[in-house]
């Protein structure tokens, strides 16, 4: 058994890390109060300079085939220091791998250089609606075939980075009549396609850089060679291509909470109150064992998770364990950060406010808490039951 | 042409250093090691030849130390080197710079390199005179702490820093030794597919006992963190006779005021 990271993703790791210092930190809190998008978009195409946003694409197709560990690790690190940048990066991964995984050789070839070399800002993965979230199954979007064009009607709720998005993968449903979840299908629709309309944006708690918008379907049609993967084969490839995505966001909750506690400890070493540091107090050590040891392992299952994932083993338990685990543990990482620097984490001085309002989504998209323990239990009893 | 390019690893300067049971360095266990901050310089310029003179130009990136300085030097693979080589040494901080270069200079005396790049110094050891050394060795022109750097033909022509914001330009022919200073130019960052590509190109081992050389001529007697200094002086009183005060000490103790 090693638990040593490779030489290069040291090497990644640290890329990472010496970006985000350098290029995001400065500039988060700015991005995080509105207004200075071209920044934000200015650092995504920084990232996509250095392969970011395909990092296991193949070179083929421009990216840089260093694995799902490699992913975690960059994706923790960019989130340490932004992540409304972090997620974006992460999304932009999870499209290129859909795009790969399911693609033609011509999808392939049009899309997905384009997002690994920031030509395209972003790529959006429109699955959810209105109503249906945790259920995409009951999804109403439909796509109806006339002549050569499908014709796309419906409507989209919380898409990431959907107004800068170069192309949007869009879930519609191709046959009516289908049981449950077997009538939807995938498709690929470019930016400024007539009658794909970018709608409100999102009015959100936090992660307020990356922008989160409605996007509405008005008799727009697409060719027909525009389909991605099987016909009414569009559900599997999301639930399929979630799992990475999971390890992408629990990777980004770890990142947040980890500079959440690493801010608020150095602060507690400092403040001194009753005249004496305020790390002097167990109640303060307490917190700060608690969070880092869930943290830590929260990064254990998510390497865990990821290394499954490089050896071609089934890691469908252990990316909903790790993202649950992590996204919760950040989400109480960041509470007791903001507790520990008193009314100074309150305040918009300190990023501690910041930090809890970021992760908080984390146990929310791509997959509820609640969701990943329904996962979690149904892998568990399908093996019992098995054995 | 032949570029050499020689990089150190050294601790992350953020780090808590301890003395090492020796007393003679610091304790290396549990410090995270990075890329020499002044190589990166280096390392940029090189590649920045490469880029102006196309693919006659062949970067060998050098580094002596234990394995883990192999992560340096897939570093420097990573920015654009195109081969490595590591001379492995468990200890190499037992070797003053003198022995330093003579290393690199058996490495390098029959390998016909044109120009070697070298950071000004080290971030930990800080003696800025491997470059200085090795250029004699190798009996090359020599120029240091550069802040610009250009190449025609054979025609070396570099900015160098010297004290008190003082520049002079220096112009020699090749082959040189030239050692870098931080603002020389902005070391890009390493692209994640260079990363994974450096893993092909050519990364060769050898022990140290290869090219072993002189005896050291300096030997480091005591390592120690500097004594705690007293606290800071508090002047208190009368706003006028603390304003004279502070004009006597800024006088006597600094030479803000003479
Ligand atoms: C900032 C942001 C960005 C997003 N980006 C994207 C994107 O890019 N693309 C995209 O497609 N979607 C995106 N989403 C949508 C996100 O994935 C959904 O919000 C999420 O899946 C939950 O769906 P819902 O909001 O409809 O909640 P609901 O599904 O209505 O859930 C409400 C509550 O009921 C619980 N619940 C539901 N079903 C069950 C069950 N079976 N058992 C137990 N509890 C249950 C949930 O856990 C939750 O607590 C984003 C959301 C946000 C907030």
């Amino acid at each position: 058994m090693d638990l040593e990271l490779s030489q290069e993703q040291k090497l990644i790791q640290s890329t990472a890390r010496e970006f985000a210092q350098a290029e995001l930190e400065p500039v988060a809190a700015r991005l995080d109060q509105g207004g200075d998008q071209a920044a934000f978009l200015d650092n995504l195409k920084k990232l996509a300079g250095l392969g970011f946003m395909g990092l296991n694409v193949r070179d083929e197709y421009g990216g840089a085939q260093a694995g799902m560990v490699a992913f975690s690790l960059a994706i923790t690190e960019i989130a340490r220091a932004c992540a409304s940048t972090a997620v974006t990066v992460s999304v932009n991964n999870l499209v290129c791998s859909v795009i790969q995984s399911v693609g033609t050789e011509i999808q392939k070839k049009t899309y997905i250089p384009k997002i690994c070399s920031g030509e395209f800002f972003a790529g959006s993965f429109a699955l959810t609606e209105p109503g249906a979230g945790s259920d995409p199954a009951s999804m109403t979007t439909s796509a109806v075939l006339h002549g050569n064009e499908w014709v796309l009607n419906g409507t989209k709720r919380f898409i990431t980075s959907a107004p800068y998005a170069g192309v949007f993968i869009v879930w519609a449903v191709t046959d009516k009549a289908a049981p449950k979840g077997k009538g939807i299908s995938c498709f690929l629709v470019p930016a400024g396609t007539p009658g794909l309309v970018v709608g409100r944006a999102e009015q959100k708690m936090g992660q307020h850089a990356a922008a989160t918008n409605e996007v509405i379907l008005e008799q727009c049609h697409i060719s027909q060679d525009a389909i991605l993967g099987t016909l009414n084969g569009g559900l599997r490839v999301a639930v399929g291509e979630l799992l990475g995505g999971r390890i992408g966001i629990g990777s980004l909750a770890l990142g947040v909470g980890l500079a959440a506690m690493d801010y608020a400890t150095r602060y507690a070493r400092d403040r001194v109150q009753f005249n004496q540091e305020i790390t002097r107090f167990q109640a303060i050590q307490w917190m700060i064992a608690d969070a880092y040891t869930e943290l830590e392992a929260a990064r254990l299952l998510l390497m865990q998770a990821a290394f499954r994932e490089e050896r071609g083993k089934a890691f469908a338990r252990e990316a909903a364990m790790a993202k649950l685990f992590a996204t919760e543990a950040a989400n109480r990482a960041c509470y007791s950060a903001l507790q520990m620097a008193g009314g100074y984490g309150y305040s918009k001085e300190f990023p501690l406010e910041r930090y809890a309002r970021d992760v908080r989504v984390t146990s929310i998209y791509e997959g509820t808490s609640e969701i990943q323990r329904t996962i979690i239990a149904r892998e568990i009893l399908k093996e019992i039951s098995q054995g | 042409m032949k570029i050499l390019v020689c990089v150190k690893q050294v601790p992350d300067m953020e780090s808590r250093f301890k003395v090492n049971s020796e007393g003679v360095w610091y304790d290396e266990k549990d410090l995270a090691f990075k890329l020499n901050e002044y190589d990166e310089f280096a390392l940029e310029q090189a590649v920045r030849v490469k880029e102006q003179l196309g693919n006659t130009v062949d970067i060998t990136v050098l580094s002596i130390g234990p394995d883990r300085v192999v992560e340096a030097i897939k570093k420097g693979l990573a920015m654009g080197g195109d081969r490595g080589i590591h001379i492995k040494d468990d200890h190499p901080w037992q070797k003053d710079p003198w022995q330093i270069a003579s290393v690199i200079a058996a490495f390098a005396r029959d390998k016909n390199f044109d120009l070697v790049f070298t950071g000004l110094q080290s971030q930990d050891r800080g003696s800025a005179q491997v470059g200085g050394i090795l250029a004699e060795l190798l009996g090359f022109a020599c120029a240091t702490t550069l802040v610009a750097f250009e190449l025609n033909g054979d025609l070396v022509t570099v900015r160098q820093e010297l004290d008190g914001g003082m520049c002079a330009i220096l112009k020699f022919k090749l082959p040189a030794v030239v050692t870098c200073q931080m603002g020389l130019n902005t070391p890009r960052y390493p692209t994640l597919p260079n990363i994974m590509k450096a893993r092909q190109k050519e990364l060769l081992a050898f022990p140290v006992t290869n090219f072993i050389g002189p005896k050291n001529l300096a030997a480091t007697e005591r390592m120690y963190l500097p004594e705690k200094k007293g606290h800071g002086l508090v002047l208190e009183g009368d706003v006028n006779e603390v304003a004279d005060r502070l004009v006597g000490v800024l006088k006597e103790k600094t030479t803000v005021l003479r």
